[in-house]
């Protein structure tokens, strides 16, 4: 019944482009295999976009990781200040340049020039011949390219000897990232994107709400699947990072091993054993719900397992944390000194959200946690939309998850325009516990309960979330006339409860003793009764004997008439 | 190859310079010889203090393309006198040429 070009769409044999992986993380995921090998590729985007970044980790990968020496050639900056631009990353350009594996050489002009006529760029192009004869290049970056219209006069010129550069590099099979400026409606400012139309990846660096974040989308790749959203990304300790959420491969192995959450109450309502090990656990509550305290005891709990835990904190020091668990009976400085509990406290809002990622994976990496806490997950957000939060979470997630780690977030949920967000977060998280604000009867009181929890059975009650100095506990509440009861309206509740058993229990005892009375009193009855009957009965018999004593005297009277009327008795009488 | 130096006369204050040049040309391509010639013949008549021109053939000579930086041909580097100067192109723009080799004089010199 299917259309004949629907079915030869499975069928059609695909020709897949031979790829030349960027080793970027994330990129060669969404492009399926990386760029166009033996191609030049265009990367564009406005300045700070990390243009040049990716040109460069594009050529130091290919050197390192898959023996394809590379020369990177800028129109823009000195050879000393491309090394020096990258050197913070841990790219050592000099190192592989000495081993003649990379070559750096800056393709500017120093002096102005004054145009006296015609001129073509053949001397660029014996540059770039150069360059890739003298380390065997495979893979050619050109750092901004556009940055040439700006060293010569004539456009015309210069589009022209590019478009011969471009097919030059082509057909030398050279694999090359050309990178150029974003335009106003255009890809690049000069159109160069005419002259490239194999792979172009449009880099983004957007500033919202102060906090800047960096999206890269790749615009075009002929002849190759690829995604096509919009994908963060980030510039961290190892370089760029992209951040594909969508193509998250869903394959890592789980651990059905459980871990307390260290509140007692909470591991019953969680099937009796807590969480799994490898699980995203979310704490969700407005303001002042005892999150902190509830993450917390989580980390407690893993430190009296002897784990370490990383506590990633973004609204509190750590002092200021110390001292407010210790008043729910919750020693962490113990923990901190005894070097299986590590705090890092950064305000949110100092650095954008790519570089929190980055610099808490870096410390993830570091310390090896069992379990990292992420208190408040909400505040990374700020500056930041909801998809970037939830895509970053994503990725957090997943990075903790395949890394056998438990992860521990809280989320502020009344910030505004963060629903979405809840949303997203919560269907990548393996369990869900809300904390809701019970106010009734002049009290605020905490509840808790368990919004999922995959793969185990899980308690469906609102329990009450107890926070004194006695310790974190959860308790069951008290479901009255009235509803859902607690604080000292359960406590009220509770003790009338306690005091309706003790009536009852009175009241049963005085039935029991007046029954026992009452039988008493029905046998004292009963034994008067046949007390009676049985002097009656004597009577009765007294009177059956006399009336039968009369009835034979009667007879033996009759006998003796009856002889006195005969005078000689019958023989045969009996 | 150009006019001696040793005849001009001692008055005039600062002693004009032999013109140190390098030219990058691609080959021996129509358009380079061409530019070659165009500036030869514009350095015979205007450089009284005289010339030295040394032609660099980019195919022949890269790592030198290279070290100069030279992207264009025909790029001339003006060495001395000090300050260093570049063109670019094929001479044909005369004034200017003059003017950035330091040679267009004021018209009632």
């Amino acid at each position: 019944m299917n259309s004949p070009d629907a079915e030869n769409l499975g069928e059609r044999p695909r020709v897949q482009l031979s790829k030349s992986p960027t080793g970027i993380n994330g990129f060669d995921e969404i492009t399926d295999g990386g760029l166009p090998a033996g191609r030049p590729s265009l990367v564009c985007g406005p300045p700070g976009a990390g243009k040049t970044l990716f040109a460069l980790q594009f050529l130091v990968n290919g050197v390192t990781r898959y023996a394809e020496p590379g020369v990177f050639l800028s129109f823009e900056e000195s050879r000393a200040e491309v090394v020096a631009n990258v050197d913070s990353l841990g790219f050592d350009l000099d190192g592989l340049e000495r081993d003649g594996r990379l070559l750096v050489d800056a393709l500017t002009m120093e002096l102005q020039a004054v145009e006296t006529g015609e001129f073509d760029l053949e001397a660029l192009m014996v540059q770039v011949a150069w360059a890739v004869e003298k380390v065997g290049a495979k893979r050619v970056a050109i750092d901004n390219v556009e940055a040439l219209f700006a060293t010569f006069a004539r456009p015309s010129v210069v589009r022209s000897e590019l478009r011969r550069l471009f097919r030059w590099l082509k057909d030398q099979e050279l694999t090359t990232v050309i990178t150029g400026e974003r335009g106003e409606g255009t890809i690049t400012r000069h159109g160069i994107e005419e002259y490239l139309s194999d792979c172009v990846v449009v880099l983004d660096d957007r500033v919202v709400q102060d906090v800047a974040t960096r999206r890269l989308r790749v615009v075009k790749y002929r002849g190759s699947t690829h995604g096509r959203n919009e994908y963060p990304f980030l510039i961290g300790a190892d370089g760029l990072e992209v951040l594909p959420i969508t193509s998250l491969g869903l394959n890592q192995q789980v651990s059905s091993e459980r871990v307390s959450t260290g509140v007692v109450g909470l591991d019953e309502m969680l099937g009796g054993h807590g969480v799994f090990r490898d699980s995203g656990v979310l704490v969700s509550g407005s303001s002042g719900t005892g999150k902190t305290t509830l993450a917390a005891s989580f980390a407690d709990a893993a430190c009296r397992r002897g784990e370490t835990v990383l506590f990633f904190s973004f609204e509190e020091s750590e002092s200021q944390i110390y001292r407010n668990m210790a008043s729910v009976g919750l020693d962490l400085a113990g923990w901190v000194e005894r070097g299986l509990l590590r705090f890092h406290c950064e305000r949110p809002t100092t650095r954008g959200l790519e570089d929190h990622l980055a610099t808490m994976q870096r410390l993830i990496q570091r310390l090896a946690p069992t379990l990292v806490v992420i208190d408040p997950v909400s505040s990374l957000a700020r500056g930041a939309t909801a998809f970037d939060v939830s895509a970053m979470l994503m990725r957090q997630v997943y990075y903790l998850k395949s890394a056998g780690i438990t992860a521990v977030m809280t989320l502020l949920s009344e910030q505004n325009g963060l629903e979405q967000s809840i949303m997203n977060i919560s269907s990548l998280v393996d369990t869900s516990l809300e904390v809701v604000i019970l106010s009734a009867f002049g009290e605020r009181n905490r509840g808790l309960y368990v919004l999922k929890s995959r793969g185990m059975a899980h308690s469906n009650q609102i329990r009450e979330f107890l926070l004194s100095d006695a310790g974190v506990d959860v308790v069951p509440v008290v479901v009255g006339a009235e509803g859902v009861l607690t604080g000292s309206a359960r406590i009220a509740e509770e003790s009338a409860e306690r005091a309706t058993a003790q009536g009852l229990s009175r009241e049963s005892e005085e039935l029991a003793r007046a029954m026992e009375s009452r039988r008493e009193s029905v046998d004292a009855h009963v034994a008067a009764l046949r007390a009676d009957f049985a002097a009656e009965e004597r009577l009765t018999r007294r009177l059956i004997q006399a009336s039968e004593q009369r009835h034979e005297a009667v007879r033996l009277d009759r006998l003796a008439q009856g002889r006195r009327r005969t005078v000689k008795p019958p023989e045969n009488e009996p | 190859m150009s006019t001696p130096s040793e005849a001009q006369p001692r008055e005039r204050a600062p002693i004009p310079e032999r013109l140190t040049l390098t030219l990058f040309v691609s080959g021996a391509s129509p358009a380079s010889s061409r530019a070659v010639r165009r500036l030869r013949d514009l350095c015979d008549r205007h450089c009284a203090s005289g010339y030295d021109l040394e032609i660099v053939d980019i195919y022949q000579q890269p790592a030198m393309v290279v070290s100069r930086g030279v992207l264009a041909v025909p790029t001339l580097f003006k060495e001395l006198p000090l300050p260093v100067r570049v063109l670019i192109g094929d001479f044909t723009d005369e004034p200017r040429v003059l003017a950035a080799l330091g040679l267009s004089h004021p018209k009632g010199d």
